[in-house]
Formats: structure tokens, sequence, C-alpha cells
């Protein structure tokens, strides 16, 4: 991330000098393939959760960097007031093959503030979620009571062709970034923030295998920084 | 935690530091925009490997290493299998005593064959170091046309089991050259030996179901098939759901069905641990963490103290050659948990 947003500064003046002079003024149209790497994390166990953004930026729940994959294609002229739309793919956790493989789809609109443009989106995204977001905190007393409170994102969607028929996710998302397009590139940094629900399942079991149990859920903000680099296919 | 990420992204001295060079690479790469593109995606692709990190410790790393001691200890959970077999009789003994003496060992699992008598030397053996046994009511059990009937003789004969175990892997372990079992099939007879502890017998005991296969799909995809046969209509109360497990690349397969419709059921790994001795501390260390976050194992079972009955010695063993008592072989990680702290 810090490689692609320093990537990113010395493009930010080359493309102030066209915005300024001539025919590039007027902003493009144009489809574009991008990738680019996001960092989440959050605290799932503190009481003030995701739903207010951590600015800690260590001794947090979950924390992984993530690899993005998308297709953005922007209108010529707006269209319903959207100025275009995008496919992706993002791969949360790269260090497992097998969770955190999320498909999205979104609409946007982009302002131009002269300096860069700022987009404003929203969207699904759907898939096999990271299991870092799937979390047992167990407490095995000595008078043999074990209590344990599970909390994992709720699987509300079916993979095809994968596994069981609860395995995915599906979950809207918000998402504001600024985005510089040079000539044929295009920079932009932003933040997407799913809104997810996540389960907390409590259980207690004594000794004599009596078995207490409290569920809850709650929807819960979970943010991405990213920073992406594209070029114009057509 | 895991943390995939090495490095501050907001590292602006590093930043600052280097904003030279990356504006000379900037313009390089601009120069090759294909390559902002492919370069990134090779990284992510060739990064994206299924998790293989364990690394072989050798019996001297491990007692000298104090900080994966420490691991291999706060993760080790006190259940261990145990084929029941005479030739092992004295050292099984000496082993489940050592383990507890050391507090390490809370509970195991034995299997009932059909021809296991209650006063069989080794399982009274086992049995008397008071250590928690749980019943694995073998499948030949389930091919026998009046289950209920045998499930009361097993009740009287086993008065100190209170957690059994109906059947193992029962579509997959079967010989084919004998009868088989679909999950259909099963899920018959396990309902019906349900019915009937709770008619019969009730408060006696808690069941476990079959532990499907621990790797690949199949295990998952199972477990979905047998709460589609009526497993969902026994109380959690009485029913304790059992999977085994040594391949965790699937384990988050189990995560919907155990959020869902077994979302109120406990689950127990009934089997978990790895061929290989020199990655049995790693395999506690890392898998054991894994398995209890994933699928909220309350107890993880290695897999196995000796698995040498049926031929030759088994590196999934923590125990070896366990006729030349008290001399006998103990692997790295039962020495690791049965030293003196």
């Amino acid at each position: 991330m810090t490689l692609l947003f320093c990537l990113s500064l010395p493009a930010v003046g080359g493309t102030q000098e066209l915005l300024a002079g001539g025919p590039d003024d007027e902003r493009k149209s144009g489809t574009y393939l991008q990738t680019g790497v996001a960092h989440g994390q959050g605290d799932l166990f503190s009481p003030n959760s995701l739903t207010q953004w951590d600015v800690a930026l260590f001794g947090t729940d979950y924390d992984f960097v993530s690899g993005k994959l998308e297709f953005e294609s922007y209108f010529s002229d707006t269209f319903l007031q959207l100025s275009g739309f995008s496919v992706g793919y993002r791969k949360d956790g790269l260090r497992r093959a097998e969770s955190g493989h999320m498909f999205s789809g979104s609409l946007f609109r982009d302002f131009d503030v002269k300096l860069f443009a700022v987009k404003v989106g929203a969207g699904v995204e759907w898939g096999l979620p990271s299991l870092n977001f799937d979390q047992t905190e167990f407490v095995f007393s000595d008078d043999g009571i074990v209590r344990y409170r599970h909390t994992y994102m709720h699987r509300n969607a079916d993979i095809p062709f994968l596994g069981t028929a609860t395995d995915g996710v599906v979950y809207p998302f918000v998402e504001v970034s600024i985005v510089q397009r040079p000539w044929f590139l295009l920079f932009e940094i932003g933040i997407r923030v799913g809104s997810t629900r996540f389960n907390f399942d409590d259980f207690e079991v004594d000794p004599t295998d009596q078995l207490s149990q409290e569920f809850h859920h709650q929807r819960i903000l979970v943010p991405y920084l990213f920073a992406d680099v594209g070029i114009r296919l057509f | 935690m895991k943390n995939d990420n090495d490095n501050s992204p907001w590292d602006s001295a590093h930043g600052a530091r280097h904003s030279s060079l990356y504006v000379r690479a900037s313009h390089k790469l601009m120069s090759s925009p294909r390559l902002l593109v492919w370069v990134p995606l090779i990284l992510l692709f060739s990064s994206c490997s299924s998790d293989r990190t364990l690394s072989p410790i050798s019996p001297s790393d491990v007692l000298s290493d104090s900080s994966l001691a420490g691991d291999v200890l706060e993760q080790w959970s006190p259940y261990v299998g145990i084929h029941l077999t005479g030739e092992a009789l004295n050292a099984y003994r000496d082993a489940v005593l050592t383990l507890r003496a050391a507090g390490q060992l809370d509970g195991v699992r034995v299997e009932l064959g059909r021809s296991l008598s209650p006063s069989d030397p080794t399982y009274r053996a086992i049995s008397a170091t008071g250590v928690e046994l749980l019943g694995l009511i073998s499948n030949e059990h389930l091919f026998l046309p009046n289950i209920e009937q045998e499930i009361d003789r097993i009740f009287r004969a086993f008065p100190e089991i209170r957690h059994f175990q109906i059947g193992n892997e029962v579509t997959t372990i079967l010989p084919s050259t004998g009868p088989t079992l679909t999950i259909e099939q099963y899920m018959t007879i396990f309902l019906r030996i349900y019915d009937h502890v709770q008619s019969r017998h009730p408060g006696r005991a808690i069941l476990l179901t079959q532990s499907t296969v621990g790797s690949g799909f199949h295990g998952p995809t199972e477990l979905a098939a047998m709460v589609n046969l009526g497993l969902t209509r026994v109380d959690p109360s009485h029913v304790i759901i059992a999977i085994n497990m040594y391949d965790l690349d699937y384990a988050g397969q189990f995560v919907g069905l155990l959020g869902g419709q077994l979302r109120r059921f406990r689950l127990w790994v009934t089997e978990s641990g790895t061929r290989d001795q020199s990655r049995h501390m790693t395999w506690v260390r890392d898998q054991y963490p894994r398995l209890r976050n994933l699928v909220r194992a309350e107890r993880v079972y290695w897999y196995v103290m000796w698995g040498g009955d049926s031929g030759s010695d088994t590196d999934f063993s923590l125990i070896k050659n366990p006729s030349l008592f008290p001399d006998y072989w103990k692997s790295p990680l039962f020495e690791l948990l049965t030293a003196t702290r």
C-alpha cells in the first residue's frame, strides 16, 4: 500500500497539468483494468468493535492485506446520475488460498474537484470470506466449566460448485475514494466499508454436560483502505 | 491473530527516504504500463498458496525452545484416541498415568468393538486411571438388526462411560468387500438410537454423531446431508457433533453449518494430528487454535496414542514399540507434554 501510495504521488502533478491545459479538462470515458492492495483491520471483541474505525494500527483482532483486481468503466456522460460501474475481485489474507475470495459489483458517481476526482460508490460483495473473521475465545475453568464465545461472519449465501450451501456471504458496501486518470493510467486511493452481519454465540457447558447458550448478532461496519493503479483498456 | 502485513503502511520516514527512488521507479513503470498490472498480479497469485507453514521440529529443538514449548502446552487439548490392544497394555497404562500426572490428559476415546468385553484388561487398565472415556460404538454394531438391544447391552456393560459416539467415518472407512453404509442409512440408525436412548435411558448418555472424514469437501457436505436427513430434530443438549479433521483448508466449510442449522450444537474434533512426528508440536501449536477458532471445537482428540496395532508403527503415534515397555519409544510431543515443568 505504501508503495502504491507513493507511486501515485508523482502522477498527481502530471495530471494537474493535463487537467488545466487542454482537452483532458473533460472527464474521460473508458474502461480500466485496475490492480491494487487493500488493508483491513479491526477488533471484533472490543466493545467499540468495528462500528467505530479503530485508528490504532496494532493490537487488533484481525488484520490483513488484500490484493485486488477490478474492471472499472467510466461513462462518457452521466447516466441516471451515475458515472460508471465496476466489477472486481479481492483476495483477503494473501497467505491462505482456501478463503478470502470476494467478488464485487458497484455503481459510482465521480465529482471533479480540479486537483482530482472524488468518487462515491455503492455495491455488493459476495464470496468466501476470510477466516480471519472467525474467532472463538475459550475459558476452561478449574471447576470443569467450559465457556466460549464464537464470533463469525454470518454466512448467508451459497458458493456454487463448492462445499456446503451456506459457505458464502453477500453484503452491501459503500466506497469513497479520490481518483486521478492521467493519460491512459488511473490512480485511486480510498476506503470501502462493508456492512456485514456478525454472530456472537455464547456457550457454557458444565461438567455434567448441562448446556447454556445465548446468541446475538450485530451488523458491523468492516472498513478497508485501498490503493489501486490501472490502465485504460479501451 | 493473523497479521499478513509485515510493514506499517504509514511509515512516512521510510517513504521520504525513498521518495526519489519511487519517482524514478514510477516513471519507469509508467513507460511499461503492462507491468503495473502484471507484477502485482503475479505477486498476488504466487503468494496465494495453501497454508503450509508447519515446519519440522526435532526433539532437541522443542526442549530447547521454551517459546515453542509454551505455545504447544498452551494449545494442547488433553484428549487422545487409544486403540485397545493387549500388546500395549503396560505401555498404555504407563503413558496414560504419565500424561495424567503431568496434567495433560483428561479423556481418551476408545473403540467399543463387538468383541470387547468390559473386563478386557487393557480397557480396565485405562479406565482405572480415572481418565474420562468417550466410547466409540464401532461401525460393525450399526448393521445389527436390533440396534436398540445392543445399545442396552453396551450401556449395562460400560456404566462408567457417559459419552458414546455412534460410528466413525461410516461412509468412507468400511471396506468395500464387506457391508457398507450410506449416510441416509446411517442417519436412520442414528435417529433410532437417539430415540431409544431418550425414551429408555433418559439422562444416561450424551451421544456423538459419527465423525465425518476430515479432509476435502466430503466432510462438510456429508454433515450438511446429515442435517437434511433429520439431525436438527434431536436435542442439542443430548447430542454433540463430531468431526475428524486432518486438513484444515476445508474447515471453513463447516462455519456456515455451525452458524446456521447446527448453531445450537456443541462440536468435538474426535481425531486430528499429522503423520509426520517431527511436526506434531507445530500441528498442536498452529492447527489446534484454528480448530477452536473455526469450528469452536471444545475438545480435540489427538490421533493416536499408538497406531501400530494393525501393522507397522504409524508416525501419528505418541508412543511406539509398546512391547518394549518400559523402554518404549515416546514422541517429541509426548516428551514435551510429560516434561517436568
